[in-house]
């Protein structure tokens, strides 16, 4: 099976636990829902993700050096 | 981040002061780099010149930032819109890399945005690793691995209508030549063998390198599809890859060469898992093939890629890359991908004035009839519609006046 994470085009995924989450919503003063998502079945997730975790998405990016972002996993 | 990982080159004329007040800005890092870069250009800058100078970066840099209530949706659409009234309309084929046809302009960014299921033209960039990627025979025989091999390519297919019989003349080179793991043309013959009796579902008989087979009963007609078929049995390779350009390209950090593949048609998966090929670099130009094997987060990636690429092909880059950022934040905030347009973004839109707004407006107002849609009028379209002021920009600031006598009269 082929590494995904090891793409270039594929930035890093970590999930978080629970105070984590709530200090994210917190900061944005969002409901999770309001979260971008990303599928359970998304292959660059960590494998043991659950529909309702929340991952960390750390974004090489354009414009900045790292963009920091957050998706919600979904059935 | 400490300040050794901060610097990525030591700059000689950059003290611990300046690099104090420069790392405490909010600048990105990039700015910070190039206060760093024209410093050390300058050979050093008094301690007054620096500061005026961060204070000026950090100021346009301020200016620059979107404000709240700026409507980006609307900036973005106009500044990709009119740059796109520049694009070509025609698909203009054979430019780009490679001499593979790949479409561009006008067509490729409504594909894009409309997240079509397969591109007119699939194409994959197919990297190898660095045991394949510099030596010409080992990227051939993962060309071989990718490119489809249809009979043709293999040898001389003969009709003989008298005796109802198909023969195939197979070329020895050619068939050592693609598969190069076997010692033996026999077998390789014996493979091909094989796989036209699972395919076509008949009875062949071989000899060396000449196979022949023909319909059960004698039929002219069943004998012509015996053949039509034949030529479309794809014997080695990936079906969908009709064609594969190896070209030999400078490396972007080191000053050597190697070898990449470009590809007609694309099956990013399968090619992933051919040995040889480089899965931390090989693309395709398919976002949904993209989505499926590396995740929501590399087609973003290939989305921004792909609309800047088709942008700068036709020289309008300085379309700024947030734009397209934010189309691509779009298509990709549910998960899955979603094309902007009547069955993506736009027709999921919370109000029913703003859909309708945008196209099939009859269906949209006969839907939320008859389910009883309320619509909450936050939107820009549906206050534009009913004529209130918009809740953006400046039209979302209540401003309310104090008048000072009535201050006064409440102060006593």
């Amino acid at each position: 099976m082929v590494d995904v994470s090891q793409h270039e085009l594929v930035p890093e995924h970590t999930l978080l636990d629970e105070p984590e989450i709530e200090d994210v919503l917190e900061e944005y003063q969002v409901k999770k829902t309001n979260l971008p998502k990303i599928k359970r079945r998304d292959p660059a997730l960590p494998k043991e993700a659950e529909p309702g975790d929340v991952v960390r998405i750390e974004r090489d990016s354009r414009t900045t050096d790292t963009a920091v972002v957050y998706r919600l996993v979904v059935q | 981040m400490t300040d050794a990982e901060a610097l990525p080159e030591s700059f000689e004329h950059v003290d611990e002061a300046t690099e104090a007040l420069v790392e405490d800005t909010e600048l990105p890092r990039r700015l910070k780099d190039r206060i760093y870069g024209a410093i050390e250009e300058n050979e050093g800058a008094t301690a007054e010149e620096i500061e005026e100078i961060v204070k000026a970066v950090v100021a346009r840099y301020e200016d620059t930032r979107v404000d709240a209530l700026d409507p980006v949706g609307t900036v973005s659409a106009q500044s990709i819109g009119e740059p796109g009234t520049q694009l070509t309309m025609n698909t203009f084929h054979f430019a780009g890399v490679a001499e593979i046809d790949v479409t561009q302009g006008l067509p490729r960014l409504i594909e894009l945005v409309d997240a079509r299921k397969t591109p007119d033209t699939p194409t994959m960039t197919v990297h190898l690793e660095e045991e394949y990627a510099t030596d010409r025979d080992k990227a051939r025989e993962v060309v071989w691995q990718i490119e489809a091999t249809k009979i043709l390519a293999l040898g001389n297919v003969s009709t003989n209508v008298a005796d109802m019989q198909v023969t195939i003349d197979l070329n020895e080179e050619t068939l050592q030549k693609r598969w190069p793991t076997y010692d033996d043309v026999g077998e390789i013959a014996e493979e091909i063998q094989d796989t036209i009796e699972s395919e076509l579902k008949v009875a062949t008989k071989r000899k060396g390198t000449t196979i022949a087979f023909g319909p059960e009963q004698p039929s002219y007609r069943e004998l012509l599809q015996l053949v039509e078929e034949l030529r479309e049995v794809v014997f080695k390779g990936i079906e969908e890859v009709s064609r594969v350009v190896i070209r030999k390209e400078e490396l972007e950090d080191r000053d050597e060469e190697e070898f990449v593949l470009y590809t007609e048609g694309s099956a990013f998966g399968d090619v992933l898992e051919i040995e040889g090929v480089d899965t931390s670099r090989s693309t395709c130009n398919n976002i949904h093939e993209i989505n499926e094997e590396l995740g929501i987060e590399a087609a973003r990636e290939t989305i921004i890629n792909e609309t800047h690429e088709t942008l700068a092909e036709q020289g309008l880059d300085d379309v700024n890359v947030r734009h397209l950022m934010l189309v691509a934040d779009i298509m990709t905030n549910p998960g899955t991908i979603e094309s902007i347009g009547r069955h993506g973004i736009s027709g999921s839109k919370d109000s029913v004035l703003a859909r309708a707004a945008f196209e099939v407006t009859v269906n949209h107002l006969l839907d939320a009839a008859v389910h009883g849609e309320v619509d909450d009028l936050d939107g820009v379209i549906e206050n534009v519609i009913v004529g209130k002021p918009v809740s953006i920009g400046t039209g979302d600031v209540d401003l309310r006046m104090g008048s000072g006598s009535a201050m006064k009269s409440a102060d006593d």
